[in-house]
């Protein structure tokens, strides 16, 4: 759980624990994370992300553990006096304030002059890709894209070493989401700072991340690359939860539910993802029956049955006609394809 | 259909409140302008009234409760500010139970309330100054028949009337937005500044609203805590109306205590959102 | 939030002593009836509860209360009659002058209660009406009506008019609907708006001081014995007063109770 060897740590986390009565919300969470780092934590709801968040940002007390920023301890420091901000879920922005007033919310609290702060917002304002005349506009008036951005520009204001972002796009609807996503990549690029995204979404987490956490009843049960939690999940929970993902059962070396032979089993669970099933090719290859179809735009999801086996495949929408409900056909794949899990 | 029921439904409060609200108003309006010591309402009109109101003194006694109210108002949002902010925050599953304590003795009519709080108060053998006299031999002075012993009933009475109001307005802040301020670095001085009170804001106009205009008209506190110490608008009023038998002059006077009041009702409720605090 | 700022303790420690202020006067009413000299000197060489025998047999005692409870009953009466139209004007139905009619009706709420009282006398008087406990019951509305409308109003906001025409829809006649949609609906609020109304009546002083004639109302009695002749007698009543008002709630509440089984 190391940061990049080559960037020196911004803020690490040493076994920081947030216990409610009996229960361990966050669990011992250690990581290193580095200057400039897009880190993205990543959980079902209940996973303790929004409480460690609120303990990186200092909403929380921690129970026990050390939160180091730059090498200083900030573990004891309230959220005020912590060098770092938050984009809240809810976004949080001051309603009966105006776009200005909120981006230089910061500012104003540290005493900086009403010019110099005016300079700063508008500055912002061009950052985030709002026009400048939005400066005196109410953040009511403002749409939920716009709001976002008002959010993130507030947060940027003070300089913050560090940025936390807990789901700021959950309450978005899906098209605009995906702009903003990228927008908020290009930010990060262009900022240069570090970025600690908090999300349930693994797909989001895919897109913006350098590295992903994914946590689980308070712990990170894997910590890596978008690619490595792609292609080797520890565990059926991270393969599930990347989204629909066959897990097949392993007995003596055949794959139990479709009586398959596999070379080289190396755990008790093979994980498959929907598109490594082809029509065409493959050493490996089931004989199954069509279900349901699903056209995905550009994709095509088969729902299979083979044997006594569900099986999920993806195969690109172009070139032949689709199967329909009923229709049999071979999926093909490869051993390589294969990602074994031990639980 | 409903845009054509809506009007018979309100019908009957209007025709109400038109009869036993507006009517009267209009018929003392007509009395103040009345030649004094009259009691018809066909005289020719005339501001002499008006003028001998304060040619006669009787600024007095609406300074008086103009001040006290001002004072009832701003010690009730100071006590009643954090009294809200516990509830709403920090009193958890005690939150019912000590709202309900709060709101019970609204329903224990004024007079009593008062009664109890002057034995309590009462030099010699009330139940303060007797019981630290039995206990600790201590023999203290009271505040009973002063204008601050007017004071601590105005408060007393009018609390609660400041603190549901309040109440509402400190739930309408949202704990995320204090959180964001603190998180950009806002003191608690700041977050109450910059948020909490522009926030709470509805709920303490109204609250203002109601324990100032409640407290402007109010005449029990300074009679029964007050002594002879302060008159009070209302007494003033009775006075003539009563035993001087001039009411015109009393009319006047209540005229001016009307005025007061839409100076400061109409420009808050204006502003204030009543439906967003009615619906919560 | 962080649980920095004042320590819990001192937070309860504001609220207890909130409290205490408040019920403070409440309890040294009880105390004080607990004794059978003419002036009051505490602590009471004898405790007793002679003043409740003497004010049980006095029959002024119950005068007040029967005068009280009629102006009460009135109250509720009207005010629950106007205040459930006023509601349905208020939050049901969407009409042209609906936002006047939002705006004119908390008037009366703002306005003080003497001068509201003083003003009522001067007219019934110039219009030959002799006050007495019914001009009482016209003052309490005064205030009371606008207050009830609103606490009927706020159940009926979270009402959906649709399951009305539901109802329609499945073949009820308008009667109907109106005793198995609308009424259910409305129930819970004139409930407490009968509540409120009783009350906020039998404690009211300000009103009944100037409207009431020669019929007097409890408070306005107590009022008047507080600050002349002075006995035992006076805070016991005053505590016998808040038990009888205390026993028709719970009454209410009990009826309500009882109602609601028999459906």
């Amino acid at each position: 759980m190391h940061a990049h060897p080559a960037r020196p740590v911004a803020l690490a986390l040493a076994g920081l624990t947030r216990r409610f009565g009996a229960l361990a919300a966050v669990d011992g969470v250690t990581l290193d994370i580095a200057e400039g780092e897009f880190v993205t934590i990543v959980g079902p709801s209940g996973s303790g992300k929004s409480t460690l968040v609120r303990l990186l940002a200092g909403l929380e007390a921690p129970s026990a553990g050390r939160l180091l920023l730059r090498g200083r301890d900030i573990t004891g420091l309230p959220a005020n006096r912590r060098p770092t901000a938050m984009v809240f879920q809810s976004l949080a922005l001051f309603d009966h304030r105006t776009v200005g007033q909120n981006i230089e919310f910061a500012l104003k609290m540290k005493g900086v002059a009403p010019k110099p702060r005016r300079d700063r917002a508008l500055e912002l304002l061009r950052l985030v890709r709002l026009p400048e005349d939005y400066y005196g506009r109410p953040v009511t008036q403002c749409s939920g894209g716009e709001r976002q951005r008002v959010a993130m520009a507030r947060a940027l204001a003070s300089d913050p070493e560090i940025l936390f972002l807990d789901e700021p796009l959950s309450a978005i609807d899906y098209r605009l989401r995906k702009t903003l996503e990228v927008e908020l990549k290009e930010l990060h690029q262009r900022t240069g700072k570090t970025f600690v995204y908090i999300t349930h979404s693994l797909e989001e987490a895919m897109v913006m991340s350098d590295r992903i956490a994914v946590m689980r009843a308070g712990r990170f049960v894997q910590v890596g690359s978008p690619e490595e939690i792609y292609r080797r999940p520890v565990n059926r929970f991270v393969a599930a939860f990347m989204g629909e993902v066959n897990i097949l059962a392993v007995e003596g070396g055949v794959l139990s539910g479709l009586g398959l032979a596999v070379p080289d089993a190396a755990g008790p669970f093979a994980v498959l993802r929907p598109e490594a099933l082809r029509l065409d090719g493959g050493a490996l290859g089931v004989e199954a029956e069509v279900a349901q179809t699903l056209l995905l735009g550009s994709r095509v999801q088969y729902h299979l049955r083979a044997g006594g086996q569900a099986l999920i495949a993806e195969v690109p929408a172009g070139g032949r006609a689709l199967l329909g409900p009923g229709d049999r056909a071979r999926f093909g794949f490869d051993a390589a394809d294969i990602a074994w899990v031990a639980e | 259909m409903s845009r054509v029921h809506g009007p018979w439904f309100a019908l009957p409060v209007g025709l109400f409140l038109a009869a036993f609200f507006a009517a009267p108003i209009v018929i003392v309006a007509w009395y103040s302008l009345m030649p004094p010591r009259t009691f018809e309402l066909s005289g020719a009109l005339t501001t002499a009234n008006y003028r001998a109101a304060f040619g006669e003194g009787y600024e007095r006694p609406l300074m008086w409760s103009a001040l006290g109210a001002a004072l009832t108002t701003l010690v009730c949002a100071l006590l009643a500010w954090p009294t809200a902010t516990i509830l709403h925050r920090s009193a958890g599953r005690w939150a019912g139970v000590v709202t309900a304590l709060i709101a019970l003795p609204i329903f224990i009519s004024e007079s009593v309330r008062l009664f109890g709080m002057s034995l309590f108060l009462m030099p010699g053998g009330g139940i303060l100054a007797g019981t630290l006299n039995a206990l600790f031999e201590v023999r203290v002075g009271s505040i009973l028949n002063s204008r601050l012993g007017a004071l601590v009933g105005l408060v007393y009475i009018h609390f609660p009337f400041m603190l549901f109001p309040l109440l509402l307005g400190v739930a309408m802040v949202p704990a995320d937005r204090i959180e964001a301020a603190r998180d950009l670095g806002a003191g608690r001085l700041a977050v109450f500044r910059e948020v909490e009170l522009p926030l709470a804001a509805p709920g303490l106009s109204i609250g203002c609203l109601l324990t100032f205009v409640l407290a402007l008209g109010a005449n029990a506190e300074a009679a029964i805590l007050g002594g002879r110490a302060v008159t009070v608008i209302t007494a003033a009023i009775e006075q003539r109306f009563n035993y001087a038998q001039d009411w015109p002059m009393g009319a006047a006077l209540t005229v001016l205590v009307i005025a007061v009041t839409a100076a400061v009702v109409f420009p808050v409720l204006a502003r204030v959102p009543l439906d967003r605090i009615i619906r919560r | 939030m962080s649980r920095s700022g004042p320590l819990p303790f001192l937070r309860a420690a504001w609220i207890v002593a909130i409290l205490a202020c408040l019920y403070l006067p409440i309890v040294s009413v009880v105390l004080a009836s607990l004794a059978n000299s003419r002036y009051m000197r505490f602590p009471h060489r004898v405790w007793t509860l002679d003043a409740y025998r003497e004010a049980v047999g006095f029959f002024q005692t119950w005068d007040l209360h029967l005068i009280s409870l009629q102006i009460a009953a009135g109250v509720v009466a009207l005010s629950v009659a106007l205040g459930t139209l006023g509601a349905m004007a208020y939050a049901r139905y969407d009409w042209r002058g609906r936002g006047l009619f939002r705006r004119l009706l908390v008037l009366p709420v703002f306005f003080p209660q003497p001068v509201l009282g003083l003003a009522l006398l001067l007219s019934f008087t110039a219009a030959g009406v002799v006050p007495s406990w019914k001009t009482v019951v016209i003052a309490h509305a005064v205030w009371i009506v606008p207050i009830v409308t609103l606490v009927i109003s706020i159940r009926l906001f979270g009402y959906d008019v649709a399951q009305e025409e539901a109802a329609f829809d499945l073949g009820a006649t308008r009667l109907q609907v109106f005793r198995e949609v609308t009424l259910p609906a409305l129930w819970p609020g004139i409930f407490s708006g009968a509540l409120f109304a009783f009350l906020l009546s039998w404690s009211n002083l300000p009103l009944s001081i100037y409207t009431s004639g020669p019929d007097t109302p409890l408070p306005v009695w107590l009022f008047s014995r507080v600050a002349t002749n002075y006995a035992p007698l006076v805070p016991a009543i005053a505590v016998i007063g808040t038990i009888v008002s205390a026993l028709v709630v719970l009454g209410l509440v009990g009826l309500r109770g009882a109602l609601a089984r028999l459906r």
